[in-house]
């Protein structure tokens, strides 16, 4: 497990390990991408560059860019990715296995519905007040099995998987008989007000200034995690929670306060789903969204200085499989097929440290 | 007879594929019906050369040659097929199942599918009597005392077929009247034939009962001597490389009054058990007060008390006058307290973190290192290197996670950490254990110093000598109850020992001053 004061060396150490992983996971794809298709270099073209915007210059001179649209849910995705990313990655520092993202983030597109939807008031109010809305009902909903763990020694497993399926449910019911648009012949809420929406950065894209919010978030992770008190505690706790009840540390207020810190991030992609891109709120709303916040953090070891890389690699990936799968004759199962050899790869600690020595880095087992 | 050599080697090495030596050129031999004590610091490589003997780790030069045949033994089976046995230091034994179902563990004799009880419990039986160790095969272990335990070890490996066998620190966690018990039996197997290999760093016992001592520092062989030439302090030289100074403290006897009173500490365990039974004791500021009992006697529960992780059902400790037990860790350390647990890995460090951050553990929230939550890692900083270069601390940075440094540097960190904290009373759970000799002299300084400074200490320890040699009076826990008080100069180990096994006990003793402390006349 890396550990932010664990040196440069180590998180450098990490950083390579993963990458060596990804690029064994690919070629592995690679090589299965040979054998199941009749088009291979088409597909790994796919992949590797489906979801980059290509240019080309018209008869008049001037440049037109195509596939904005592909690049922008690359983008979008990516902060999503993030986002849920650090949702898991926070407890996970206090040693908590949050599966709560999903619900988190659930409640929170609907707290900042609620907002954008019913208060009539300008958007330099409205605005941060439903990121607010978002970022309060996730991290209520994270505190809750925080508290239910450290009061009562629930599993954070169980109690957050169980907490999904209310908030998930909870969801459901608001949309279809509490804020239900009966003019639009599906299941749905009325479009929120044109002052809670926020502005694409990019042309024909759902690209907002949310690609700045998310590596701040990432940043401000971090920097609580090193720099302040309560992340000092968090992640000693994290650690050995005996060692932090023998120096006097509030153990049990620290689990709370990881796992609701987790929820504030779910609840910002929340709010980023709901107010950039779908701008109104559906009944199937993406659920299982927020476990993919699991495959991000696993992929920047829980470090909130490579959440954002590996959230913009891991939307990459996905992103390259729509592409692959809609252009060429593989599947987009194919990229989960290079997920799972990733995750198995990275969590077969066993074997990391062979690789770690192979590559010239091993720390010296004693 | 004597003199047939049993098992040798000769240029034994072994380098991990990281490049570190744990063994260099070592050679010995042994000789039937020979106890050859082998010594060395921890890290001296004398665990690797048993487990290289075993079978357990593979050497990279060299050879072993039992009976005169060389050998290649790539796992324990092979071992025991030479008729080679280990025990382990740490007893691996199952509480709940009886001796003989543990003794013939994995060699268990059969009828069809069925293990066959009345042949098992009578092999064993047999086993126990040829060597002279009286046991009862049906009791079930969790009952049994320490060193009965480690006779079962023993036996385990005896009833493998074992002629030659290892004994790992055998006698780390056994009262005296254990040691000489285990002794006898194991001079008893030598008797019969057998030899016996014993990894020690109390080189008393070396002393005491070795024909023949090997000393190691580094990975070699650095002395060859038979211990009734040479002196404990000839043997601890070759074993640290430089004169141990091997005066005991300077004793003083503060005419303060109390600053710790502790009255009538009473702990109930979650099974209902009593593990503190109204233990009432005064310390001094600059005394140290010491704790001797067999491991598992209510020390453990004391130090929880102390430190405020546990409440006591009863009866409070008091600093100064004011109340510190019972109202959780953060409101002791506030007081003053300070405490050294006894479980260095699980209690006393997070291994995966710097130094610097297991430094600060302790008073992270004091100004000094922290404004308004935000950390000032420079004054961590700054204070880290402080305590480093005070306490001798080896270690190329302090960012250096704390868990790449040997036992004895990450014991002062821990030591520096709370001594940091100028605290008015520090409880020391087993300050040495598992310490180099040379970083347990310099240990056992510090507090020494820090008694000096005005604290007041109570010092847990396993190690009597320890006690004897650091304590100002001493305590003796038994069955979670005092059953004697000592003034240090006036205690022997053969007394406590008595104390320590409930074999002796003053009824009402308790370790207040104003109580007169028992002379040391049985």
């Amino acid at each position: 497990m890396s550990s932010i004061a664990g040196g440069q060396g180590s998180v450098l150490q990490e950083v390579i390990k993963t990458l060596v992983v990804i690029v064994i996971g690919l070629l592995i794809g690679m090589v299965i991408v040979l054998f199941i298709s009749e088009e291979p270099t088409k597909v790994f073209d796919a992949i590797l560059t489906g979801p980059l915007p290509s240019a080309s210059t018209l008869d008049d001179g001037t440049v037109r860019w195509r596939g904005m649209t592909r690049f922008g849910t690359f983008l979008e995705d990516s902060i999503t990715l993030a986002l849920v990313g650090l949702a898991v990655a926070i407890p996970f520092r206090a040693q908590q296995f949050s599966l709560g993202a999903d619900g988190q983030m659930f409640l929170g597109a609907l707290a900042s519905a609620v907002v954008s939807i019913y208060l009539p008031l300008p958007g330099i109010v409205l605005i941060p007040l439903a990121f607010l809305a978002a970022v309060i009902a996730g991290f209520a909903w994270g505190w809750l099995p925080g508290v239910m763990k450290a009061r009562a020694g629930a599993n954070e497993i169980v109690t957050t998987l169980m907490l999904n399926v209310i908030a998930i449910q909870f969801f459901i019911y608001c949309v279809t008989f509490l804020m239900l648009d009966r003019q639009a012949g599906f299941i749905v809420t009325p479009f929120f007000q044109d002052a809670a929406i926020l502005n694409p950065l990019i042309h024909r894209t759902n690209v907002t200034w949310m690609i700045a919010v998310a590596p701040l978030v990432c940043l401000l992770a971090y920097l609580f995690l090193s720099r302040t008190n309560m992340g000092y505690e968090l992640r000693v706790v994290g650690q050995n929670p005996a060692f932090g009840r023998r120096m006097g540390m509030p153990v049990d207020r620290t689990v709370a306060l990881s796992m609701a810190l987790g929820g504030a991030a779910a609840g910002m992609a929340g709010f980023h789903i709901a107010n950039a891109i779908l701008k109104r709120l559906p009944s199937d709303f993406p659920a299982g969204l927020g476990f993919e916040g699991i495959v991000v953090a696993l992929l920047a070891r829980n470090d909130p200085r490579l959440i954002l890389p590996a959230a913009l690699f891991y939307g990459y990936l996905r992103a390259g499989a729509q592409v692959m799968e809609r252009t060429t004759d593989v599947s987009r199962e194919m990229v989960l097929v290079v997920q799972a050899i990733i995750i198995l790869l990275i969590v077969s600690e066993n074997l990391l440290p062979r690789l770690g020595q192979w590559i010239g880095l091993g720390r010296s087992a004693r | 007879m004597q003199n047939e050599i049993v098992l040798a080697v000769d240029g034994l090495g072994k380098t991990y594929p990281n490049g570190t030596e744990a063994v260099k050129g070592v050679s010995f031999d042994l000789r039937r019906g020979e106890i050859h004590a082998i010594v060395g610091e921890n890290g001296a490589g004398k665990s690797t050369v048993m487990k290289m003997l075993y079978g357990l780790e593979q050497p990279t030069t060299g050879r072993i040659a039992v009976a005169g045949q060389q050998v290649r033994l790539t796992t324990p089976q092979d071992a025991i097929d030479l008729h080679i046995g280990l025990v382990h230091q740490h007893m691996m034994l199952l509480e709940s199942l009886s001796v003989a179902e543990n003794i013939a563990l994995g060699a268990e004799p059969v009828r069809g599918p069925f293990l066959d009880r009345a042949k098992m419990n009578r092999e064993v039986a047999e086993v126990a009597a040829t060597y002279g160790m009286n046991i009862d095969p049906a009791a079930t272990v969790a009952r049994l005392a320490v060193g009965q335990k480690q006779r079962i070890e023993i036996l385990k490996v005896l009833y493998k077929g074992a002629r030659i066998l290892l004994l790992d620190e055998p006698t780390a966690v056994l009262t005296p009247q254990e040691t000489r018990d285990l002794f006898k039996a194991i001079r008893g197997l030598t008797e019969l034939g057998m030899t016996v290999v014993f990894i020690t760093h109390k080189l008393v016992e070396v002393k005491e009962v070795a024909d023949r001592v090997t000393v190691m520092r580094d990975g070699q062989v650095t002395g060859r001597v038979e211990p009734r030439d040479v002196t404990v302090a000839k043997i601890a030289e070759m074993m640290v490389g430089r004169p141990l100074s091997h005066k005991p403290a300077e004793r003083r006897s503060p005419d303060l009054p109390a600053s710790v009173t502790a009255r009538d500490l009473t702990l109930i365990g979650l099974d209902g058990r009593v593990r503190l039974n109204r233990v009432s004791f005064d310390i001094r500021p600059g005394e140290i007060l010491g704790v001797a009992g067999v491991e598992g006697n209510g020390q453990a529960a004391l130090g929880q008390v102390l430190t405020g992780l546990l409440e006591p059902a009863e009866g409070a400790a008091r600093i100064g006058g004011t109340v510190f037990t019972g109202r959780g860790v953060a409101a002791a350390r506030a007081l003053g307290i300070a405490a050294i647990p006894e479980d260095r890995i699980h209690d006393g460090i997070v291994t995966d973190m710097s130094i610097e951050e297991n430094f600060v553990a302790a008073e992270y929230r004091n100004p000094r290192f922290s404004r308004r939550g935000i950390r000032d890692r420079n004054a961590v900083n700054a204070a880290t290197r402080e305590m480093i270069a005070a306490f001798g601390v080896k270690t190329t940075s302090e960012q250096t996670p704390i868990g790449a440094l040997s036992g004895g540097n990450m014991q002062k960190v821990v030591l520096g950490r709370e001594f940091t904290t100028q605290p008015r009373f520090l409880i020391a759970a087993q300050p040495t254990r598992g310490v180099d000799i040379g970083a347990a002299e310099g240990l056992r300084q510090q507090l020494v110093d820090l008694r000096d400074a005005g604290t007041a200490v109570l010092l847990i320890s396993a190690d009597l000598e320890e006690t004897i040699a650091l304590s100002d009076r001493i305590i003796v826990l038994f069955k979670g109850q005092i059953v004697a008080h000592f003034r240090a100069e006036e205690a022997d180990e053969n007394v406590l020992g008595l104390y320590m096994l409930g074999a002796e006990r003053k009824a009402g003793a308790n370790g207040c001053i104003d109580q007169q402390p028992e002379h040391a006349h049985v």
